[in-house]
């Protein structure tokens, strides 16, 4: 790498980091020229946080917790933080993953004020019965939104089929069932386990600095020491074996969808190493650049957006594969064959290169807009982790790191079928019409 | 950004945009939709992106893209009202970080202006045989339709909507046609977008002597042909009418419903900033009547929201409401307009809408994506081009009263539901 590149690339992806006496972790990239600032505020704590210790308790959550505290965390005794974002002109919203909660804003004024909202209604929870009841409506039709995706239902059903225990079982977003299980004490022992600053991260990028940021962590009690409580993640043991080899449903939709999972070994915390040699092998067996993708494609077997993609939390890895197609068992027998292929004569070192080159590029693009760059922070961060790391770490992965653990992984055995077929109610028919009078 | 006319019907737009760390070259081409040729224009930009002269082969591109460092380069058809806009455009990193000293630019113009003016023809035309393949791709995303529900509804809406008007042309294409396309067709189409078309060359964060060459390298493209650019699609209207209300069956878990407002008459540039705050006010922002009323306080849908198209002076309203709540959904739909066209609006929810529209527009110009949509939406929409900073300044200027008389002037054409049969599932 030339010098100049070098250091354009360090001052590019450098950011300030801090551990504060509260325990919270600090992110800040200041990027010159830039109207906008974003803010994530991110917390160690998803879907599959279901059972753990609480000093000397034990919790256990029905499915949909994270993601239903999410949604409650707009609101407090003075109303909703909406329309507290709405005051400063903040674009504001939040998100649940399997293993992470974010609240996050864009603002282009009155940053201050907006850092206020967010740290104040994250750090003050407030629930009640009646505040619960009024939001099981709203995501009881959350959940209905996404039954009817296609693309969500190959997810969830190819986890249940790999996994006997593991809460990545269950939907982010829990059933109308488990969510009608929720109750205020269940909400305020998850914000005193995982809400507490020291595991969680604040991110901020754009027009900003890190003064800035932490004058409102001041503000907000997060520059003092906090006494933590004790927790503990309770996860049941988990076998290498599946639950369930295939599964079938239908659904009103026009074409066959089918998912292919594999079950890998967990990944220790901070393993972003593997993760992403994994993601490259994928690239290798059936990025755009494969022979399987080109002949998938020739042939019509899948459509264009057919991939792979690695799914990795606390006590699970998996790799799950999707697209559609009218002949899924025919896709499965040539991927299949091509892993056969490239476990045994390894994987192709142009490919492999060029893999990485994309790789390189993603990450530099990441570094350009706000929202990503924050963003991306936050998720490094959360896995104790820099963007400089990730670069250095990607530029040492070789071909034969990726033959070795194509050894170990990708394992027919160890494999999974989900097919969504079509109900028949999706064909076009007479629509019924009536005109007003 | 600057803009500058350098040839009959093409313009060159382009800002250095130092901050980013990547640069954009695209190439628009805008020209009036016609039922005819729409199939083979939807077909177009799939044969186009698969490959070019000097790279004909797939695979090979995509490895060529790769070495750029996963530039990418992307050919899409868009439907911009009576318009249809195919766009070649290539984005990747700036050369500062390239890791060999590659000269990146260089290579995005050659490949973007390759794509655009140097398919891969066999003979006389498109290669039949990636014609053929990309034919499958098409009928498949045609097919596919129908698995987004969301989309399904909103295409099914406009397609009783706008009927027969220029408007209403299928700009993803007829599924029937698909197989009678020939490489000679499709060829056809090609030269007569290069005939026809208005072109607008836009260039984001290269220096000037790169921008230079890339325009440099599209005036010698185009003088090689005999262009004879059409006028720019008006926007229109359509005309009101008595509702239409639609049904499709479908057993899915939640319902949904697009509902389909006309202006009346086409939208003039000088409403845009009220049309801006009016949709904030009633369905386009968190603080929105649909959002806190129909969705927060009466929990009838998960979503619900409103968005205007200018080209042609309509605004949808999509939901995803229960089975047995649809009908009142509408109604509350309706109530919420007749409310704000009649009833108070209070000064705080007018300028909590405009403070983050105020907001959203400060920040237009922090991403590639943003400067380019803004401006070319702007061009497009015909009238004097607006700066976000113009923009901003007219919609200070907007009053109470502007938002109404907008508003008031919406009435319903047509209700597009997707909901099971009666009597068919639990809830």
């Amino acid at each position: 790498m030339a010098e100049n590149t070098q250091s354009v690339l360090e001052r590019t992806a450098a950011d300030q980091w801090k551990v504060l006496p509260s325990g919270l972790t600090v992110l800040v990239r200041p990027m010159p020229g830039y109207s906008g600032t974003h803010v994530i505020y991110a917390t160690r704590f998803g879907s599959i946080d279901r059972d753990f210790r609480l000093g000397e308790r034990e919790v256990h959550l029905p499915a949909g917790v994270a993601h239903f505290l999410e949604h409650k965390m707009f609101e407090d005794e003075d109303g909703d933080a909406f329309a507290k974002f709405a005051k400063t002109g903040a674009n504001a919203n939040a998100f649940t993953a399997f293993d992470r909660t974010c609240y996050l804003f864009t603002a282009t004024e009155q940053l201050d004020e907006s850092l206020d909202v967010l740290l104040g209604m994250v750090g003050h929870p407030y629930f009640t019965e009646q505040t619960i009841a009024k939001e099981q409506g709203i995501i009881g039709q959350e959940i209905k939104m996404y039954d009817d995706s296609p693309d969500w239902r190959l997810i969830t059903g190819l986890c249940e089929c790999l996994y006997h225990s593991h809460p990545i079982r269950s939907d982010i977003a829990g059933t109308v069932e488990s969510i009608a299980e929720i109750t205020p004490e269940m909400l305020y022992d998850c914000c005193k386990a995982f809400y507490a600053p020291g595991n969680m991260v604040l991110a901020a990028a754009g027009n900003t600095s890190m003064e800035q940021i932490l004058a409102a962590c001041a503000r907000h009690g997060l520059m003092d020491e906090r006494p933590a409580e004790k927790v503990e993640r309770l996860l049941r043991p988990e076998p290498m074996t599946l639950a369930a080899a295939e599964k079938t449903i239908a659904m009103p939709i026009a074409k066959s969808c089918f998912g292919l999972g594999f079950k890998e070994e967990p990944l220790p915390f901070g393993d972003l190493r593997s993760e992403m040699l994994y993601e490259l092998i994928l690239c290798c067996i059936c990025g755009g650049m494969s022979p399987l993708y080109r002949r998938l494609y020739d042939e019509g077997l899948t459509n264009p957006g057919f991939g792979g993609e690695v799914l990795r939390v606390d006590g699970c890895c998996c790799i799950l594969f999707t697209g559609e197609s009218d002949q899924p068992d025919t896709v499965r027998q040539l991927l299949l064959d091509e892993i056969e292929r490239v476990r045994k004569e390894g994987v192709d070192r142009e490919i492999f290169t060029l893999c990485k080159n994309e790789k390189y590029g993603q990450l530099i693009e990441n570094l350009e807009n706000v929202e990503d760059s924050a963003s991306q922070m936050a998720d490094f961060a959360l896995a104790g982790q820099t963007v400089a790391q990730q670069i250095t770490m990607l530029a040492g992965l070789t071909a034969e790191d990726a033959d070795a653990a194509l050894q170990h992984i990708l394992r027919p055995e160890r494999m999974a079928v989900m097919y969504i077929e079509p109900d028949g109610t999706a064909v076009e028919d007479e629509a019924e019409e009536e005109t007003e009078e | 950004m600057r803009r500058f006319q350098i040839a009959p019907g093409v313009h060159l737009s382009y800002d250095a945009a130092q901050k980013f760390n990547r640069c954009r070259i695209s190439i628009h081409f805008a020209f009036p939709a016609r039922r005819e040729t729409a199939t083979a224009h939807a077909l177009l930009p799939l044969v186009m992106e698969r490959g070019y002269a000097d790279c004909p082969d797939m695979t090979q591109m995509t490895k060529k893209l790769a070495r750029l460092y996963g530039a990418d380069l992307t050919v899409d058809a868009r439907p911009m009202g009576c318009s249809h806009n195919l766009c070649v455009s290539i984005t990747g990193i700036k050369d500062q970080f390239a890791l060999e000293g590659e000269k990146l630019t260089q290579e995005y113009a050659a490949l973007a202006l390759g794509t655009a003016f140097h398919p891969y023809f066999v003979g006389s035309t498109f290669d039949p045989e990636a014609v053929g393949i990309e034919k499958q791709m098409l009928k498949k995303a045609l097919e596919d339709e129908v698995n987004d529900k969301r989309l399904y509804c909103q295409r099914q809406a406009n397609r009783e909507f706008f009927g027969d008007s220029p408007a209403g042309v299928r700009q993803e294409g007829y599924l029937e046609e698909v197989d009678g396309l020939t490489p000679e067709a499709l060829t056809e189409a090609y030269y007569e977008m290069l005939r026809t078309a208005n072109i607008e060359l836009i260039v984001l964060g290269c220096d000037e002597a790169s921008t230079t060459a890339v325009k440099d390298a599209l005036l010698a493209e185009l003088s090689a042909i005999d262009r004879a650019p059409l006028p720019r699609a008006e926007n229109i209207a359509m005309p009101r009418r008595e509702p239409v209300r639609k049904v499709e069956h479908f057993d899915t878990t939640q319902a949904k419903l697009c509902m389909l407002f006309t202006l009346g008459r086409p939208m003039q540039p000088e409403q845009l900033a009220a049309v801006r705050l009016a949709m904030a006010l009633y369905g386009g922002s968190v603080t929105s009547r649909l959002f806190l009323n129909v969705r927060e306080r009466d929990h009838l849908c998960y979503y619900c929201s409103s968005s205007f198209q200018s080209f042609t002076g309509s605004m949808a309203v999509n939901s995803g409401v229960e089975h047995a709540d649809a009908a009142r959904a509408e109604q509350a739909v309706l109530k919420e307009l007749a409310d704000l066209c009649d009833g108070p609006i209070t000064d705080e929810e007018l300028e909590d809408c405009r403070r983050g529209l105020l907001a959203g527009m400060n920040g237009l110009e922090d991403t590639l994506g943003g400067i380019e949509t803004w401006y070319y939406m702007e061009v497009l929409r015909g009238g004097p081009v607006q700066t976000p900073d113009d923009a901003r300044r007219a919609l200070l200027a907007v009053t109470r009263e502007d938002v109404r008389d907008i508003l008031k002037q919406f009435t319903l054409s047509v209700s597009c539901l997707l909901t099971r049969e009666e009597g068919n599932g639990n809830g």
